[in-house]
């Protein structure tokens, strides 16, 4: 099988270096059982469980505490063995945890596939521990640079180039072919869910919603992705759906980066239903024609104009920016109808990646969206948290926080 | 426009993609790696009750209510007996799960959790009993599956405390991998693949080809005869080869010791052996390099499914007889999950909180000072990268 990132040679590349951890395969989390006693041990008689713990645990320290949230505590942490070397710990209240669940499925699908996805543009867990046997401690890759929602939103003070937008869309769709290479939708991609690294990478992060292929004929839930991010699909509640949900949502990603405003912003009320209208202005009205079979998803309804397809040239007058070839690219992904959407591999193959300008390389990219304390603010909320459960559970209302954000531009 | 790539950089392949996977990396092993773990997990855990045994004269043993008079050694159950009451409760986990009717995918995790957790802890000190529903219920939440505890509880009467009690205990000794790869998918696509086949897609060829196959030999499981249509022996190959998934494969060490593709192709060959030998020469032709190490493994891995017999799992007489020996034998300290749990998560948890903030104070002071607490750093040999 080909497995190769298709864009390959296209700069910035990952350093070679990360290639080659990626396919040796090794991961420091890892460590195959050891049986011997390792050097930090509580009593003769723990368990084997017991002592792997408590030598994940004891080769870390924490430090300061960069965010606090209800669901979770950051910190800041260093190896006992090499101070110069930076974590982020993600530690999971017990508290937070729902009675009726125990561990939350948000946390054992972060956790779940974290452990699986070590990819460069994928945020990477180190370990996991527990301590008092209760807590859940996460070890992350610290990245200290904030996110892309922070970046596209310092108008003022961030400026970024068409060259730039190419660097971070090629990292943000390896990052995302990798997952769906590895059977893995991710289900909420969004710009606070794209981190900055300390030398400008992306990484993918917040698995809380993700969740394997299902099996054929297998039915999943369409209650995901946050709604400036979801696809028409997921609004008329399909069943049955694949890579093309994340495609739609870096779509909108793509299209937030280039004109610095989100792409497709619910009017208030902001329920589904107008979210479904304003796709239906701004990329067109679904219909048989243009998605064969759209009318019998379980919730279909549109507004009774039909919008035709928005023609090309009036994508070109809004995005002109990102020229013919982004454009293009932005039509394809923002496709109605998810069979015709392209996948991450026709993403990472499209003929914008390799037209000019090239995209810049790490060390000219703009960081600084937000610092260490946006990587605390993003981390410390409960994973991938449906923005209408927010209010029920005192979560972290973000669409109310982002429409403040934007009134105010 | 697009350059190619360095020499020292290579394609990833399937094979590079498992690698990477923890089913791999942490829980793959050899036939003697396996034994050897096992072999100290017991030791472990009878050293840890003959240790509270001893000081028990002293009045640290509660609950011992069957009589015993302490400082008699208790007959401990052997690693054997360990193995197969196990084996049993994966047994118990398959019925509950196509009782709950629920997914394949569900079951086979959760089979996998209870295995692999008691590689790093034996039976002896956490009875299978009382892991095993909480085995079943993460594997539900891992899959999406979406039942709250209280409905699993009830269905399957028993208290969602003490499903919830263990949790934390499970995934410490699942090392917080939670993935496991199954050959289920796998073989669903092979079966839609050869139901294409047979349909003359992509081309009629191969659809001869499988048309003019040898019959399967006395002993094969698939119960197609000779005579019937080629897409019955596709459809009757694949439910005998999914009894072999949801069995066998289940109820033996194979996922520990063989890869997710190996199994499935073991699992048509133990179905329809020259079905299966015709699909994988188009897979790994006869010139590739590295088809005789592909035979031979998926051929042992045949043979142990194979060799598996429904009549070995313990009968409920036995599985009895065991635990009340087990009861017997079993470490005291660990006899009340459900309370030490929740003292965990009520008093200990606060005053730990307040020990931890404590030494917090004290260590941001002491960095102040710039006192090293952990003394000078120990070289970064066993660093992570």
């Amino acid at each position: 099988m080909e497995a190769k990132s298709p864009a390959y040679g296209v700069p910035p590349e990952p350093p070679l270096k990360r290639q080659k951890v990626l396919s040796a395969t090794t991961s420091a989390s890892n460590t195959p059982f050891d049986s011997s006693t390792p050097a930090l041990s509580p009593a003769p008689v723990a368990d084997l469980g017991e002592q792997m713990d408590l030598s994940e645990r004891s080769k870390y320290i924490k430090g300061k505490k960069i965010g606090a949230g209800q669901y979770a505590d950051v910190f800041e942490a260093t190896l006992v063995s090499d101070r110069t070397q930076l974590f982020a710990i993600k530690k999971i209240k017990i508290a937070a945890e729902s009675a009726d669940v125990g561990i939350s499925y948000d946390s054992l699908r972060e956790i779940r596939f974290l452990q699986e996805l070590s990819h460069p543009n994928i945020i990477r867990l180190h370990a996991v521990f527990s301590t008092k046997d209760q807590n859940l401690n996460l070890v992350l890759e610290h990245l200290p640079q904030g996110d892309l929602l922070k970046l596209v939103q310092d108008v003022q003070g961030t400026r970024y180039t068409p060259a730039d937008i190419k660097a971070w869309m090629l990292m943000m769709m390896r990052g995302v072919w990798f997952c769906h290479q590895n059977f893995v939708l991710h289900r909420d991609i969004k710009p606070n869910n794209l981190l900055i690294a300390a030398n400008g990478e992306i990484k993918l992060a917040d698995f809380g919603l993700a969740r394997s292929f299902a099996d054929p004929y297998a039915e999943m839930t369409s209650q995901v992705v946050t709604s400036w991010y979801r696809p028409p699909e997921l609004f008329f509640r399909a069943r049955y759906y694949g890579g093309a949900v994340d495609i739609w949502s870096c779509g909108c990603v793509f299209a937030e980066l280039i004109n610095r405003a989100v792409f497709l912003m619910g009017i208030p009320p902001d329920n589904e239903l107008n979210m479904v209208r304003q796709i239906c202005e701004k990329v067109g009205t679904p219909t048989e024609d243009n998605w064969p079979g759209v009318t019998k998803l379980r919730s279909y309804v549109t507004p009774e104009e039909v919008i035709p397809e928005r023609s090309r040239g009036s994508w070109l007058d809004q995005f002109k920016t990102i020229g013919e070839e982004g454009v293009d690219l932005l039509i394809a992904m923002m496709q109605l109808d998810p069979n015709k959407r392209l996948t991450a591999e026709g993403v990472l193959k499209h003929r914008y990646f390799t037209s000019a300008p090239r995209p810049s390389p790490l060390a000219e990219l703009p960081k600084k969206g937000g610092g260490v304390e946006s990587m605390g603010e993003e981390l410390k909320r409960r994973g991938g948290e449906i923005p209408g459960e927010d209010s029920k559970v005192g979560g972290r209302g973000d669409r109310v926080a982002r429409k403040i954000d934007f009134g105010n531009m | 426009m697009t350059q190619q790539p360095p020499p020292e950089v290579r394609a990833l392949t399937e094979d590079d993609i498992y690698r990477t996977s923890s089913q791999f990396r942490v829980w793959s092993f050899s036939p003697e790696r396996l034994a050897e773990l096992r072999a100290k997990t017991h030791q472990i855990a009878v050293e840890r009750i003959e240790r509270q045994r001893t000081q028990g004269t002293n009045g640290a043993i509660q609950g011992q209510e069957d009589g015993r008079q302490d400082g008699e050694k208790p007959e401990y159950l052997t690693e054997e007996e360990e193995l197969r009451l196990v084996q049993r409760y994966c047994d118990m986990i398959r019925a509950t799960n196509d009782h709950l009717n629920w997914p394949a995918n569900v079951k086979a995790t959760a089979i996998q959790y209870l295995r692999r957790f008691y590689l790093s802890n034996s039976p002896l000190t956490y009875p299978p009993k009382e892991i095993y529903k909480t085995a079943l219920y993460l594997a539900n939440k891992a899959e999406s599956n979406g039942w709250a505890v209280s409905a699993y509880a009830h269905r399957i009467s028993a208290k969602p405390e003490e499903i919830l009690a263990c949790e934390y205990k499970v995934m410490q000794a699942l090392r917080f991998t939670l993935d496991v790869r199954q050959p289920n998918r796998g073989l669903k696509g092979v079966m839609m693949e050869l139901d294409n086949l047979v349909e003359g897609r992509p081309d009629t060829q191969l659809k001869a080809e499988v048309e003019s196959l040898a019959p399967p030999e006395d002993g094969a499981k698939t119960s197609w005869v000779p005579g019937s249509s080629v897409r019955e022996r596709v459809q009757l190959a694949y439910s005998a080869a999914r009894g072999v998934l949801d069995s066998p494969a289940l109820l033996t060490d194979a996922y520990f010791l063989y890869t997710p593709s190996q199994i499935v192709f073991a699992a048509l060959q133990i179905a329809d052996p020259p079905l299966a030998e015709w699909y994988l020469s188009k897979k790994v032709p006869a010139a590739s390099p590295i088809r005789p190490k592909v035979l031979v493994t998926v051929r042992s891995c045949a043979e142990m499914l194979s060799s598996f017999s429904a009549d070995s799992v313990l009968t409920k007489d036995e599985r009895a007889a065991l635990e009340t020996k087990l009861e017997r034998c079993r470490d005291p300290s660990t006899r009340d999950l459900v309370k030490s749990h929740l003292a965990k998560q009520r008093g200990e948890g606060a005053n730990d909180e307040a020990k931890a903030a404590k030494k917090k104070l004290q260590r941001e002071q002491s960095l102040k000072e710039g006192e090293d607490l952990f003394g000078p750093s120990i070289g970064s040999a066993n660093g992570t990268k």
